[in-house]
């Protein structure tokens, strides 16, 4: 609502730049200007993308199988009057001898424990790290993007502006790291074209959050 | 459904941890030397982790042999149907069109996921895409994988996914919505100048 009202009142303002504008690059104000409205309505609604857990689900499930189905078997043995098995009878010794501060029992708690702590964080945690949420522009389809394809396109858009000769492009989940090596032109001409460039791949990537951008230019001999 | 299931696997896996954490820190913790409350199953660092007083402890009763038998019994079959239901991969067999006389007809979701499939992979900017229905057959759901060709423009690609192959597919299979899940991949390509 306050949208809408804030818009009517900054609808003077543009009217002045869109007459200076209009033979120069209608295309790209008028890309500029659709989205805009989509990306604020939703632009803290949408989530990460949540794991199933299908992995580490089947490994607890298969050793809760096996753990239970062998006891299980072992005590019906016992009960039809037949020897309970080596291990079984090995291991209610070993519990019944050890004291708590004995080496084993400490490793094998401390074992536990961290085992116990990393399901917890992987009951917790969303987990598919990898895939970037998208903007959602249409209320039935949830997008996610890989960080490796974010990454590969916004290389492509490095890769073309002048001056650049190679460039290394990390995305991260709230960062897009990018050190480039730039062979000919000033550096600073270089960094500023990169910046709005990528600045502008970023936002055609359609990400729901959109990360922030840092750009390294260097020559080429020097390192770092 | 791939929901329900994704609650489950967090829930026993969080249960798991949970009691790991419980008794290997309480182990450790006692092991170490910390002074556990006199209600705890151990009570210092010279006890066992399970003598055999505490084993034997209801041996003789009744109860005791047919309770362990039934709570192992339930504990192999739960798991067994929770290992089923990890691994199955739960593909829709058919999805109910309604053709509007009241009859309605069966179309293979087979199908309806190569249609879908083909047609998203043809998209300007898409190299192959790959669909899997899940869901119900009257409100079926749609998993999309979709493989960029180099130099796509990811936003375009989902634009036209949705505009197109995702619509079509819906208005063809005469269904009010189709939720979908898309993720988007890119093709590894080297760095070149496109001009």
């Amino acid at each position: 609502m306050s949208e809408s009202h804030g818009s009517e009142s900054t609808q003077h303002l543009p009217v002045i730049e869109k007459a200076a504008e209009s033979e120069l690059g209608q295309s790209a104000s008028a890309a500029d200007y659709k989205p805009l409205p989509v990306l604020e309505e939703t632009d803290d609604a949408e989530g990460r993308f949540w794991s199933a857990r299908r992995v580490p689900a089947g490994i607890l499930a298969l050793l809760v199988v096996a753990g239970a189905g062998l006891l299980l078997y072992d005590v019906v043995a016992v009960r039809a009057d037949r020897p309970a098995m080596h291990w079984r009878r090995s291991l209610a010794h070993e519990l019944a001898e050890r004291p708590l501060d004995d080496t084993w029992v400490l490793v094998g708690a401390g074992v536990a424990t961290a085992l116990g702590v990393w399901l917890l964080v992987l009951a917790a945690t969303p987990g598919l790290r990898d895939v970037l949420p998208m903007r959602r522009a249409h209320a039935d389809v949830r997008a996610g993007l890989h960080r490796g394809a974010a990454a590969m396109v916004l290389r492509d858009r490095a890769m073309e502006v002048s001056g650049v000769r190679s460039v290394r492009v990390r995305v991260g989940r709230r960062k897009v790291d990018v050190r480039a090596v730039s062979h000919f032109r000033e550096l600073d001409d270089v960094r500023a074209d990169l910046d709005a460039t990528l600045a502008d791949g970023i936002r055609g990537l359609g990400l729901a959050r959109r990360p922030a951008l840092s750009v390294h230019v260097a020559r080429p001999g020097r390192k770092g | 459904m791939s929901r329900m299931l994704r609650i489950v696997n967090r829930v026993l896996l969080g249960l798991a941890g949970l009691l790991l954490v419980v008794f290997g820190g309480s182990a450790l913790a006692i092991g170490l030397g910390a002074n556990p409350p006199s209600w705890w199953i151990h009570d210092g660092r010279h006890d066992v982790l399970l003598s055999d007083a505490d084993r034997a402890r209801w041996r003789d009763d009744g109860w005791w042999w047919p309770t362990v038998i039934a709570v192992l019994a339930v504990a192999v079959l739960l798991g067994l149907w929770w290992l089923t239901a990890v691994l199955r991969r739960r593909r829709l067999a058919e999805v109910l069109v309604d053709t509007g006389d009241g009859e309605g007809a069966l179309l293979r979701g087979r199908a309806l996921e190569g249609v879908l499939a083909g047609e998203a992979g043809a998209l300007d900017g898409v190299e192959r895409a790959q669909v899997s229905l899940t869901g119900r057959r009257t409100v079926p759901e749609a998993r999309v994988q979709l493989l960029l060709e180099p130099h796509a423009d990811p936003g375009d690609a989902l634009h036209r996914m949705t505009t197109e192959a995702l619509a079509h597919a819906r208005d063809s299979a005469g269904l009010a919505t189709l939720p979908a899940e898309v993720r988007l991949r890119g093709v590894k390509h080297g760095a070149e100048r496109v001009n």
